[in-house]
């Protein structure tokens, strides 16, 4: 299968702002088809797409609270819909934020423990290397991404947090170089120093980090490629 | 009473001499609506009446330039069909009244200025200008500027890629806030206001009418009083989703031919945009008062016409394509309301409750007054003269002074503000936020640099020199990342043009950039003046007025052919060659050194000549590009200290050193003049060791066509920074002091 074959369906809010980011990065360095959805759009279902991705920005401005407005409108339906199927979807940065507000994924974003909007590299360990998102990545492998973001420390109850951890839900830290897991490795407060999660079903990933920002290595990184890549993959060998 | 005072009272801002000119123009002395129009047409924000004459000097044509100053942003040709649209403005008064809103409304106004032209915002740089770094109101200033800027620029997904933030005690009273933007276009997709052809319907986007920042561009035209805590109500309130939102309806609308013409509201809202898009095109319009989406109900038509809420634009249209327009508006959830139409005669009627309320002449409006002022050289440069250096004795510990320049706020690292930038949005910083020029990739391989900055300690020791070397530095910022000096936008802040002194300063100081901007082939392609940044203060029973230094800000664009051949500043390897290619003088004057070690700067600093700096940037451009070297940066504030102290530590991934040792005596220079003279037409670069058989031929070639001269000074070392055995410290203990000072 070649990946122009691949159907990549890219959700688009009022308020968006990563989404060209990801279509540039799907279309133009790793060939696939990727298209933008409208959050209006009139469609009856996701069924076409090989995978969704839910890009960063500020969907409705982040009033209310982040992801909130996003994840009560219609084409979200569609999506949760798509989800429940195991349709693979991917929620990077405010993406992350509108699953969690939609309820395919637990746990809630507070805004970083330092107050302030946090745009730096940090360093992700990978913990499970056995989801469409991450089936091309090494085991353990710490990959460098940029974040940008106001809200991304994660937090949810014990139960949520026990859920994940029995279901190797957890599948990104915010690690050191080195990859330990370290308090000062945490760029904003996040519980366990949770970076990204996944589903019980693990169709379904939320990540802070921004993998579409660091593909390619003239940005500094092209970590954030195994994403796409490992999505690639599952897609082709499914 | 003083007369300028009671006019500012009274007739908002306007003086009573314009007033006059005002009741003649008309035949009648003005009412209120006609008043509140003259006010923000005739201010000085909107008209340039002081700064006109000189702002004519500048060159504007020549390189790349396709679209010079006149429209809402200048055009740059980017080659392949791509254009390149930037512009910087400044956001003074209104940051300092409320720096939050002040400052958010200041980066939107910026974008809108360069969406409207149809091109995609790609990256914003600032200007920032915060009083003495120990000030008690300094804090509040850089968090709230800082957080306002981040809002709204990470919410438009435009990257915040550099800028620079400068502290001191002129600007206690008087904050500055300058924002860049630059955006990407089709040469064929430009937008302007000057193409309303007779018929167009004029259509009101954007953002309903509000109460906020009305008489805002007459409040920046005018000094702080004493009771500047009243002037609230003129700073606008900005709304980033909605603009962004908007920046997509408006490029949906041009992609589908649309638009006809379009200007946005920014600066005295709906009164600049409709008289100027009339005037530029050489036609009139009716407007229709009653069509103005509000917020505040019963809002009077001199409110609306002054309003200036932000978010909105005015656009002609063809009539047939009005309904089209409606729906990509409609689609993004915007206003879109027919307020007019595009008339012969060059008059704006207002109709109001259904009936003409007003019929203005677009000339009277938009001729405003044209003045030049009186200048008078400032007394205080009597006193400017050349350091006498033998009457200071050098300090006892030089490592001490050292420790406090690396770590003085205005050097120190400003990475704690940027970080709260968004400076990876849109996949195309290369270098980012923290070294001396951003690099950006656009297509492939193809990119751009951008700088911004300007010395206003060295502008009010030497207006004219000030000038030039804000445009210098910049351009060595970029050569130094091995691109070529493009095109400026300037920002030009000063304090009130009607004190003389002030208007010498101005004179000067545009006459500096208009030499440099010539000699560099840099056309002023945009830009914006801001006069009186000064605050009138009392102490006890004497009051005085606290005035800023002259500041010109310089934005600057370079071109590079390959983003990948960016040369960063930051040292790479143990072990590589340091050099300095230039000339050292040595001079002490005016420098940070003098401020910290002798609580005295003001001397006379270094001269700059301009015809050597121009063979010394093309002189390290061609290094670069020929592959010798692995680093570079220019000698400025804090002198060679810093500059090898910063090219150790900036890259926080990789901490290095350096040993120097420079043959002073063989330069008939003291130990401190080394260190720390700043006003230097020199750079660090380092090369590759294994690179020695190569160096001999090319490089020497390279030097002797440009004469310029390169000395080895040292190697790059691991841990240490040790010059001439006197200067010995650890890059691990600076690195500490350099990243938690702000």
């Amino acid at each position: 299968m070649n990946n122009k074959n691949i159907k990549a369906g890219i959700t688009v809010f009022p308020g968006s702002n990563c989404d060209a980011d990801v279509y540039r990065v799907l279309n133009a360095v790793f060939g696939v088809n990727a298209s933008f959805i409208w959050h209006k759009d009139k469609i009856k279902d996701l069924k076409k797409y090989d995978f969704i991705v839910i890009p960063g920005g500020f969907s409705y401005g982040d009033y209310l609270r982040s992801g909130a407005l996003a994840a009560r409108s219609p084409i979200m339906e569609l999506v949760k819909d798509y989800a429940v199927k195991g349709g693979i979807t991917l929620g990077i940065c405010n993406g992350f934020q509108i699953l969690l507000e939609a309820g395919l994924l637990g746990g809630v974003m507070l805004a970083n423990d330092s107050l302030k909007f946090e745009c730096k590299d940090v360093y992700l360990k990978t913990l499970n290397t056995d989801t469409p998102f991450t089936c091309a990545v090494k085991k353990n492998s710490v990959l460098k991404m940029p974040i940008a973001h106001h809200d991304g420390n994660y937090f949810a109850t014990g139960s949520i947090i026990g859920g994940l951890n029995k279901k190797n839900g957890i599948i990104f830290k915010y690690c050191d170089e080195k990859g330990q897991i370290t308090a000062g490795s945490n760029p904003n407060g996040s519980l366990h120093n949770i970076a990204g999660i996944s589903n019980e079903t693990g169709n379904v990933m939320g990540l802070m980090p921004h993998p579409e920002r660091s593909s390619e290595k003239i940005l500094g990184s092209e970590d954030g490629g195994w994403i796409f890549k490992s999505m690639i993959k599952y897609v082709k060998e499914k | 009473m003083n007369k300028t005072k009671r006019s500012t009272e009274k007739l908002f801002g306007l003086s009573v001499e314009e007033y006059e000119k005002i009741s003649e123009l008309l035949g009648h002395e003005p009412d209120g609506f006609e008043l509140g129009i003259f006010s923000a047409m005739w201010s000085e924000h909107c008209s340039y009446k002081s700064s006109k004459v000189y702002l004519k000097t500048l060159p504007t044509e020549g390189g790349k330039v396709l679209i010079g100053p006149g429209e809402n942003a200048g055009v740059v040709d980017f080659g392949d069909g791509d254009v390149l649209v930037f512009k910087m403005e400044s956001h003074n008064h209104p940051s300092f009244i409320e720096p939050f809103q002040g400052s958010a409304t200041g980066v939107g106004g910026i974008m809108r200025d360069i969406f409207t032209m149809g091109a995609r915002p790609v990256a914003n740089l600032n200007s920032l200008r915060f009083g003495s770094f120990s000030h008690p109101r300094t804090p509040y200033y850089l968090s709230e500027v800082v957080k306002g800027i981040g809002f709204y620029g990470n919410c438009m997904g435009v990257p915040t890629v550099g800028g620079e933030v400068v502290f001191d005690e002129c600007y206690n009273d008087n904050i500055l806030v300058n924002a860049f933007t630059i955006g990407i276009a089709k040469k064929d997709g430009i937008f302007l206001s000057s193409k309303c052809e007779v018929g167009n319907i004029v259509v009101y986007v954007g953002s309903a009418t509000g109460m906020d920042g009305i008489h805002g561009a007459t409040m920046a035209s005018e000094e702080f009083d004493l009771k500047k805590n009243k002037k609230r109500s003129t700073v606008q309130v900005g709304d980033p989703f909605t603009e962004k939102l908007l920046l997509e309806a408006c490029l949906e609308a041009m992609e589908k031919k649309l638009i006809v013409s379009i200007q946005d509201m920014g600066a005295a809202g709906l009164t600049s945009s409709s008289f100027e898009m009339a005037d530029k095109s050489g036609k009139g319009m009716l407007i229709d008062l009653d069509a103005i989406p509000l917020r505040t109900a019963g809002m009077t038509p001199v409110e609306m016409m002054l309003s200036e809420s932000q978010e909105r634009m005015l656009i002609a249209c063809e009539k047939e394509k009005l309904d089209e327009l409606k729906a990509v508006f409609d689609k993004w959830g915007l206003n879109c309301v027919k307020a007019g139409e595009v008339i012969k005669e060059k008059v704006i009627k207002f109709y109001y409750n259904s009936k003409i309320y007003k019929t203005l002449d677009v000339d009277v409006i938009v001729n405003g007054p044209e003045y030049k002022r009186p200048v008078k050289k400032p007394e205080y440069l009597k006193e400017i003269t050349p350091v006498k250096i033998d009457n200071y004795k050098i300090p006892e510990n030089l490592n001490d002074i050292a420790v406090k320049i690396i770590t003085h706020p205005n050097i120190a690292s400003k990475r704690k503000v940027f970080t709260q930038y968004d400076y990876t949005i849109g996949t195309a910083t290369v270098v980012p936020p923290g070294f001396s020029a951003a690099v950006l990739r656009v297509n492939g391989n193809k990119g751009f640099l951008l700088n911004a900055g300007g010395n206003s300690k060295y502008t009010y020791l030497n207006p004219f020199t000030g000038g030039a070397l804000a445009v210098t530095e910049c351009a060595r910022n970029i050569t130094a990342c091995g691109g070529y000096p493009a095109a400026i936008t300037d920002c030009l802040n000063f304090a009130s043009p009607e004190d003389p002194e002030i208007m010498w300063q101005f004179a000067s100081a545009v006459e500096g950039v208009k030499s440099a901007a010539v000699k560099l082939n840099t056309p002023v392609i945009s830009g914006n003046v801001s006069f009186y940044n000064e605050t009138a203060k009392k102490d006890g029973d004497k009051t005085y007025v606290s005035k800023i230094y002259p500041t010109p800000v310089i934005g600057m664009l370079g071109f590079i052919e390959d983003v990948n051949k960016a040369l960063t500043p930051c040292f790479k390897d143990e072990g590589d060659e340091i050099y300095l290619l230039g000339s050292f003088k040595g001079e002490l004057g005016g420098s940070l050194y003098m401020e910290l070690a002798y609580g005295d700067f003001r001397q006379k600093p270094a001269d700059l000549n301009l015809d050597y700096e121009v063979r010394l940037q093309n002189c390290l451009r061609s290094l670069i590009e020929k592959g010798f070297l692995k680093s570079a940066a220019d000698v400025s504030e804090g002198g060679i200290f810093t500059a090898l102290a910063e090219n150790a530590i900036t890259n926080p991934e990789k901490i290095l050193g350096f040993a120097v040792d420079y043959d002073i005596k063989a330069h008939g220079l003291r130990i401190d003049e080394f260190l720390f003279s700043e006003f230097e037409q020199a750079f660090i670069v380092t090369m590759d060791k294994e690179l020695s058989g190569r160096r001999e031929s090319g490089i020497a070639v390279i030097l002797k066509e440009y004469g310029i001269k390169l000395e080895k000074i040292g190697a790059v070392k691991k841990n240490i920074m040790k010059i001439n055995g006197i200067i010995d410290l650890k890059s691990g203990k600076i690195k500490e002091g350099y990243y938690s000072v702000i």
